[in-house]
């Protein structure tokens, strides 16, 4: 079976760029397709615990929407650029796992499909 | 009978280029790059789809007229005429006011994101444009 990965690189809320990634995963998931989330640069901000957006700026949660993802796709949050931006790993919602480059690597070689939105 | 089983098998096994535009028309040139890949494509036997995705649910509208930049909706016209395949995700269609095909040209259609899901299978390759 085919499997993808969607990597995010955009801050949440500014663009609408995140909310539609996770959209893509969540409708591949349900088709039974195996899919995986990659947040990197200032995709990193996604994986934010505590996000209070709907109460804000009447935007639903991209932390939340998230989750649907679980269990069946997995949430991977580029290391490096977690460190760029002093996010802690405690910061994150508890289902990231981080990856550093050479796991990154990896990973991408076992996908059929990478799209960067 | 022999004979349509080895076709209809050659028509499964064709090789898809899926393309994905995320941006309006005009505002970059994603959507031109996307129609010479899909024309390419084609002329190379590909089946080709696009899916239009955020602002590019934008770029089929019918009675466009950019004066001096070429006209999208022009070229899709043209690569629908030659087979290719072009769907809107419903969600980005209805928030930005596209409730039916109506406003789009022929053959258009407007679905969910879940046809991309389909679409992202084994047999084919999946370009995604956008800013």
């Amino acid at each position: 079976m085919s499997s993808s990965l969607i990597i995010i690189d955009k801050a949440p809320y500014g663009r609408e760029n995140a909310m539609s990634g996770i959209y893509i995963a969540i409708a591949s998931l349900d088709k039974g397709i195996k899919f995986d989330i990659l947040l990197m640069g200032d995709g990193v901000y996604v994986a934010l615990k505590n996000q209070s957006s709907d109460k804000a700026i009447h935007y639903p949660s991209v932390s939340e929407l998230i989750y649907s993802i679980f269990p069946n796709g997995t949430l991977f949050v580029h290391l490096a650029s977690l460190i760029e931006r002093g996010i802690k790993y405690e910061d994150l919602i508890e289902i990231a796992e981080l990856v550093d480059g050479k796991t990154l690597y990896n990973i991408s070689k076992t996908k059929k499909h990478i799209l960067k939105i | 009978m022999k004979m349509m089983d080895t076709s209809n098998k050659n028509l499964s096994n064709r090789k898809v280029l899926v393309i994905v535009l995320l941006d309006g028309p005009y505002i970059s040139q994603y959507a031109d790059i996307g129609y010479n890949m899909a024309n390419t494509a084609l002329k190379m036997g590909y089946d080709v789809k696009i899916f239009l995705y955020m602002d590019g649910v934008h770029l089929p509208r019918k009675k466009q007229d950019p004066s001096i930049l070429p006209n999208i909706s022009g070229n899709f016209e043209e690569l629908i005429k030659k087979g290719c395949e072009i769907r809107a995700c419903i969600r980005c269609a209805a928030a930005r006011g596209y409730i039916n095909e109506s406003d789009y040209l022929k053959k258009v259609e407007i679905t969910s994101v879940y046809d991309l899901a389909e679409w992202m299978n084994e047999n084919s390759k999946v370009v995604l444009l956008g800013s």
